[in-house]
């Protein structure tokens, strides 16, 4: 039962985030049309920026949404259902209490850091091969790589927040490259991956 | 530039010979992929391999021929200063290069500038793209003896090529927007006048058509883009029939379509910064390329669950939707403004 459950929770997840995704993808052709409707590019640079700040703020919801999305993806690795639900509604009144006190750009970060410790305690525990994550796979290389590729997505909309100093920006976003190009490596080829390791690694494989 | 000329001839030349072979090739492609994907037995299947291979054979050909042909451009090509210039020269590009978050490098004489242009520019793109689909048509058809999927293939490279001889023909007239822009520097009077165009052509060779990033950048989106076209196929057919072995094939390609497309993206990345700063997010190539990928990444969710009620048809919609989002993200340089724009 336990199984079934928590597979109709993945389920309800990625529907979830099979819409944010779409809904993100909407915004982004309807800013196409604007864009060569407005002749944005013919633009002073002054107004120039104002666009850039209103499709951001437009963007944002769904970007909040999907960060809100891995905050549970993320979690639900390490805690079973009941203590996940229980986690997300501490985070989400968490995020609200530090949005109210704060304002949203500090409520983005607190998910997001609260996010990146646990991802990082999962990809640890991922990577010591630990039997209690729950994940739908039970081979290494996919729960490794799957791992990653989600600690680069935190990473990428962290990095995002730094772009204004350049060479943070620019280490963080190889760091974020390297994590999904050898998470998806990982998830997508983990048989080859295996194969390659008891061929060059045999006491490891 | 009678050396570059003499290239241009050639390279054409060639060119005129290969299309109509490669539009033949079309031709019989799609009468044998029509009977095959229509039909209820497979029709002429080693005759159609043969086809197949003889297609990707000569697109080979052609590929090797635009390699000659860059090279002949990056041996001819050169932005070549009188050595009393290079001092006044370098002090505009030091004096450009202060405060700047990338500098230029200094004229060399030594050394000068020659355009040495990878071969997937202006109308080569669809000749890579078609190119890389055509190679990896010969890879699926060997790996699943399914004359439907194998059909499908055909037809698809038959467009692909029809497309190619009607409306991007790499021959027929050789980078004309390239020549455009260099062509003034042979023709010109004076090393004054080269001076001023020099500082014009100069940026945009080292930003735009000698960058290393232009190595990785579009070839990983290429290949990507062949393989979406591989998968829209499986997808068009998971509409028609439930066969896990097709589903099985396109879920492979998607699988490395998406890597590549997303390490593709990665690397524009750096790339966009270096060549036009910061505020380019929201450019609607931009915009087109993040919806493409947001479909995919929905595609490969959804996917995970297609055994489930409804959502075999819900993921192949998701194929199909995901190929019209890569053909308007490939067309959007044509039809919308913006840093990617070729209007």
């Amino acid at each position: 039962m336990e199984d079934k459950s928590s597979s109709s929770y993945d389920y309800k997840l990625i529907l979830a985030t099979t819409v944010v995704l779409g809904g993100i993808s909407v915004i982004c052709v309807a800013a196409m049309f604007y864009f060569k409707a407005a002749a944005v590019h013919e633009m002073a640079a002054t107004a120039q920026m104002a666009y850039l700040n209103t499709m951001n703020g437009i963007v944002a919801p769904f970007i909040i949404a999907l960060i809100l999305l891995l905050g549970i993806c993320v979690p639900k690795r390490l805690l079973p259902e009941r203590w996940l639900n229980r986690f997300t509604i501490v985070l989400l009144a968490v995020a609200l209490v530090t949005f109210l006190a704060l304002g949203g750009h500090p409520a983005l970060l607190l998910i997001l850091f609260a996010s990146l410790a646990l991802q990082l305690v999962v990809l640890g525990m991922a990577l010591a091969g630990s039997a209690s994550l729950n994940f739908e796979s039970k081979n290494y290389w996919v729960r490794l790589g799957s791992s990653l590729v989600h600690l680069g997505l935190i990473l990428f909309v962290l990095d995002l927040y730094f772009h204004r100093y350049h060479t943070l920006h620019l280490v963080l976003f190889w760091i974020t490259t390297g994590a999904v190009v050898l998470g998806m490596l990982f998830c997508f080829y983990a048989e080859q991956v295996a194969g390659l390791i008891r061929r060059w690694w045999p006491a490891r494989a | 530039m009678e050396n570059l000329a003499v290239a241009v001839e050639t390279y054409s030349r060639g060119g005129a010979v290969l299309m109509p072979l490669l539009l033949l090739c079309a031709l019989l492609l799609a009468v044998t992929g029509l009977g095959n994907l229509f039909g209820r037995r497979p029709l002429l299947p080693r005759w159609s391999f043969w086809l197949l291979l003889a297609t990707a054979g000569l697109m080979l050909l052609g590929f090797l021929g635009m390699i000659w042909f860059h090279w002949q451009i990056a041996q001819h090509a050169v932005l070549e200063l009188p050595e009393q210039l290079a001092a006044m020269l370098n002090q505009q590009l030091a004096a450009m290069n202060r405060g700047a978050a990338y500098g230029i490098p200094l004229y060399d004489p030594q050394s000068p500038p020659r355009y040495l242009i990878p071969p997937w520019i202006e109308y080569q793109r669809y000749y890579f793209w078609f190119f890389c689909f055509a190679l990896m048509a010969v890879l699926a058809h060997r790996r699943l003896e399914n004359h439907r999927f194998r059909g499908s293939l055909y037809l698809l490279l038959a467009a692909q090529l029809v497309v190619l001889y009607f409306l991007a023909d790499p021959f027929r007239e050789p980078l004309p927007r390239f020549f455009a822009e260099i062509t003034p520097w042979f023709t010109a009077p004076s090393a004054w006048e080269q001076l001023g165009m020099f500082m014009r052509l100069y940026p945009r060779l080292e930003f735009y058509y000698t960058a290393s990033y232009m190595w990785f950048h579009p070839p990983l989106l290429f290949i990507s883009y062949a393989c979406i076209t591989i998968f829209f196929a499986v997808s068009l057919l998971m509409l028609i029939r439930r066969e896990l072995e097709v589903e099985k094939v396109g879920y492979d390609y998607a699988k490395f379509g998406y890597f590549l497309l997303t390490l593709g993206m990665l690397l524009g990345y750096p790339w966009a910064l270096k060549a036009w700063g910061p505020n380019w997010w929201w450019d609607p190539k931009v915009s087109s390329s993040i919806m493409l990928w947001a479909i995919f990444s929905t595609y490969l969710h959804t996917r995970l669950y297609a055994n489930k009620k409804g959502m075999w048809y819900f993921s192949a919609a998701l194929g199909l939707l995901c190929f019209v989002a890569m053909i308007f993200t490939f067309v959007a340089s044509y039809i919308f403004p913006g840093e990617h724009s070729l209007m």
